[in-house]
């Protein structure tokens, strides 16, 4: 797809940007690809450098890091939403909403920060709206320093993440649960809970009632609440019908991508119970939910953790695992045949990875469903009645899912209920296919070997001096010279927009620990928000550079590209091997993207 | 999601303003009582865990303002409660007359599936105040307008002293568990691919 360098102009669409090519004078090609990607329509300043990203040491919700058990550090705003909600005026308040004032006036007794004007909060177990300011301002005065714990600790237990609900013991009562960095909230329009990341429902059953106040409240002047910002925390709203969804988050996350994990969670809820809970409620507005989801908590703490780790949950694509084409085409010939035969989608997958998939005629799958469905599969029971919400939220599917080993396994989809012996029969052909050519111990080589490493790419060797491996200190001042991979490249992720798929590249030195990673990740979601702003964008590069890293984007019609370098790292210099990357990634498309998959193909 | 199959009920208070609901609830949830008054600004949140019949539930107790400024919660406050309390003061005629206020506002907004048969409790508060003297409300005639409105269980309460708040909130908690104790029917269709056109067109970014 992409020309040659001499051939296009720089107007033209993003795939026939500038080749990279090896014989060319290093010089003059980047400079040349310099001034292409500066003449593409910079809204932005071309280089920002904000501080922003100092995320380093707060920015982790997660619950795989143990030594900082997720609280928050103490910004003196503990004083929960109604704190926000009184206290937000040097912020952005509710956003589009005119109505910002109203809830403080609703608050305007002589204990700003909370609903309860009894004075008889901050009871065990009874708290309704918050406790007392002051009592969580001593609190979190003694929590700094957990707070602060250093992440290196905390990477050496990235392993160890299992699914399952944690902290139940907590409610809002507790310094612990107050802390916590980010908290999701799902409760129907009367008030009465259905889901909370942390702590038991029923105990925050007041605290859900302040929610669903806070929503009714604003909803009522005709308006709907979006966003508070109260210091260091958004609240986040997503109203779906009768159900409230609430992300309290000082992760620093966008609010584009709040709202995003809110639509997944929602979505993940929808795909166990169908959108028919809506007419539950209309026919009976006291419809407790919460037994039709009994004993799906590993389902949602996996989705949540996912936000901290699948590019999945904000690129809307999905991924492959690297495989050879031929063996994919085999795989997805089979998967095929199972579909002509009445089953909807067939999914062959190890992890969250596709290694192929077909589906009948005509139905096509959301990147998102995928994701949802994955999820779901990989923390429950392998026969269920499921919904895809993209696909269509009002009715049930029935999903076969059989595991080949630990890694692999296979998801059939169909609309029949009674179609389980014949879904076994089909598992089985397709088990004897991939017997028969070995795929499965390919499948499982590929895993070992992992996917793109930015070391593995291949550069012009006019442009490299050594390799990083030697530690020359005369080397260091080299902007070409840096570990992970050439010229400070330390990773990437290319979106293919027309294949709904992206493919990143393997963490390497020096994004090792889990808290970097998910660090480097968060800088990706800021980026890809504000490439995607309505209000500024649509952006086609942006190039930014901070204490971090320098993040360089590309968006063009085809392809989305992520880059992260070194922030010493050249820009001429990241430009090219941006480029370079891109090469890269079209001379493996046929392994490391699935070609021509019908249920994702409109 | 507890995995345990546990009841919420939603339970809301009204009255007028100064009747004495705030003090009911904490003198039933905490066990506190303050001679202190405080308007209650929009509303208050309580939970408390109960036991009735080998039966775990919680109350979600919505304690509201009287106070007419801070009627701005509407439908969505009584949406989907399981019980409602109705509270006046025996010493006062007014609080009393606008029981019937407060009912009806109350089936208008919330407006039940069933309002003949909503589970109502009614509480006539501040019996200590001046040793009963100052007493215009009686017993008599609070009962006749219970029974008026289709047997209303009715107490009378003193939120200073403790007096039969334990037994009021076990009658509301039993009448609100017995409201809910209908079970919806849950049956969703499976698609129906034939007849479903729900694709959608291409390169669609959401």
């Amino acid at each position: 797809m992409m020309t040659s360098d001499s051939s296009s102009s720089p107007s033209s669409s993003g795939t026939e940007f500038a080749d990279p090519n090896p014989s060319t004078d290093p010089g003059t090609n980047s400079e040349r690809v310099q001034s292409q990607l500066e003449s593409m329509n910079l809204s932005e300043p071309s280089e920002v450098s904000d501080g922003s990203h100092t995320d380093y040491g707060g920015g982790d919700d997660d619950d795989d890091d143990p030594a900082e058990e997720e609280v928050a550090s103490a910004n003196g705003n503990e004083g929960g939403v109604s704190n926000g909600l009184a206290g937000t005026s040097g912020d952005e308040e509710i956003e589009a909403s005119s109505r910002a004032e109203h809830p403080v006036e609703m608050e305007a007794g002589e204990e700003p920060p909370s609903p309860t004007s009894s004075g008889y909060d901050g009871e065990r177990g009874s708290s309704g709206g918050a406790t007392s300011t002051d009592k969580a301002d001593d609190a979190s005065e003694t929590e700094i320093r957990e707070a602060n714990v250093d992440g290196d600790t905390a990477s050496q237990h990235e392993a160890a993440w299992l699914p399952g609900k944690r902290h139940v013991d907590e409610d809002d009562a507790s310094v612990s649960w107050r802390k916590r960095k980010k908290h999701f909230f799902v409760l129907s329009n009367s008030g009465k809970p259905i889901y909370s990341r942390y702590g038991d429902e029923h105990k925050l059953a007041g605290f859900s009632a302040t929610l669903q106040a806070i929503i009714s409240f604003v909803e009522n002047g005709g308006d709907r609440v979006n966003l508070v910002k109260a210091g260091k925390h958004q609240v986040v709203f997503l109203v779906k019908g009768p159900i409230y969804l609430v992300c309290i988050s000082c992760t620093d996350e966008t609010y584009e991508y709040l709202r995003g994990q809110l639509d997944l969670l929602y979505g993940q809820m929808i795909l166990i119970l169908t959108k028919s809970i809506d007419r539950c409620f209309e026919k009976n507005a006291k419809f407790d939910m919460t037994p039709l989801l009994g004993g799906t908590e590993a389902v949602f703490s996996s989705l949540v953790h996912s936000f901290s780790w699948n590019p999945a949950t904000f690129l809307h694509a999905y991924t492959c695992l690297p495989l050879p084409y031929a063996l994919r085409q085999a795989t997805g010939t089979i998967l095929q045949e199972v579909c002509a035969s009445g089953v909807l989608f067939a999914l062959l997958m190890c992890r969250h990875k596709v290694i192929s998939l077909a589906g009948a005629q005509k139905a096509s799958l959301h990147p998102d469903d995928l994701l949802l469905l994955s999820n779901f599969v990989m923390t429950s029971e392998s026969f269920s009645p499921i919904c895809l919400p993209r696909y269509n939220a009002q009715a049930f599917l029935h999903a076969y899912v059989h595991f080949f080993d630990d890694d692999t396994y296979v998801m059939l989809l169909t609309t029949r209920s009674e179609a389980f012996y014949h879904l076994k029969d089909c598992r089985i052909r397709i088990e004897a296919v991939l017997l028969k050519s070995n795929i499965l111990s390919t499948v499982q080589r590929s895993i070992a070997e992992g996917g793109m490493r930015v070391e593995d790419l291949p550069i012009d060797r006019l442009l490299r001096k050594k390799p990083s491996s030697t530690p020359n200190p005369e080397s260091l001042t080299d902007v070409s010279v840096g570990t992970g991979g050439p010229f400070g490249l330390w990773h990437f992720m290319y979106r293919s927009i027309y294949l709904d798929q992206y493919v990143s590249s393997e963490f390497s030195p020096p994004v090792t620990s889990h808290r970097q990673q998910k660090s480097l990740y968060r800088a990706y979601q800021k980026l890809y928000a504000s490439m995607h702003d309505k209000g500024l964008g649509p952006h086609k590069t942006q190039y930014r550079r901070d204490e971090n890293y320098t993040l360089l984007c590309w968006v063009t019609p085809d392809f989305e590209l992520y880059a992260a370098f070194d922030p010493l790292a050249d820009k001429a210099m990241a430009i090219k091997i941006c480029n370079q990357v891109c090469q890269r990634v079209k001379d493996v498309e046929n392994e490391v993207f699935l070609q021509g998959a019908s249920p994702f193909s409109w | 999601m507890p995995s345990r199959r546990r009841t919420l009920l939603k339970v809301i208070i009204l009255g007028d303003s100064g009747v004495g609901k705030t003090s009911l609830m904490n003198q039933y949830v905490n066990k506190k009582f303050s001679n202190q008054y405080k308007a209650t600004i929009g509303a208050d949140f309580l939970t408390k865990e109960v036991q009735f019949e080998d039966r775990l539930f919680t109350l979600q107790i919505w304690d509201t303002a009287g106070q007419e400024r801070f009627q701005s919660l509407g439908v969505a406050f009584y949406r989907g409660a399981d019980c409602c309390v109705l509270v006046y003061d025996v010493n006062s005629m007014k609080s009393f007359d606008n029981l019937n206020n407060w009912r009806e506002e109350f089936l208008i907004q919330a407006s039940p599936s069933d309002p003949e048969n909503f589970p109502f409790v009614l509480i006539g508060n501040k019996v200590d105040v001046d040793g009963g003297n100052s007493r215009v409300v009686s017993e008599k005639k609070a009962k006749a307008w219970c029974a008026s409105k289709g047997n209303i269980p009715y107490f009378e309460t003193s939120a200073k002293e403790g007096t039969n708040v334990e037994e009021a909130f076990q009658c509301i908690a039993k009448n609100a568990l017995k409201s809910g104790e209908e079970e919806e029917l849950y049956l969703p269709d499976t698609i129906d691919v034939g007849t479903s056109s729900q694709q959608r067109s291409s390169g669609c970014e959401c």
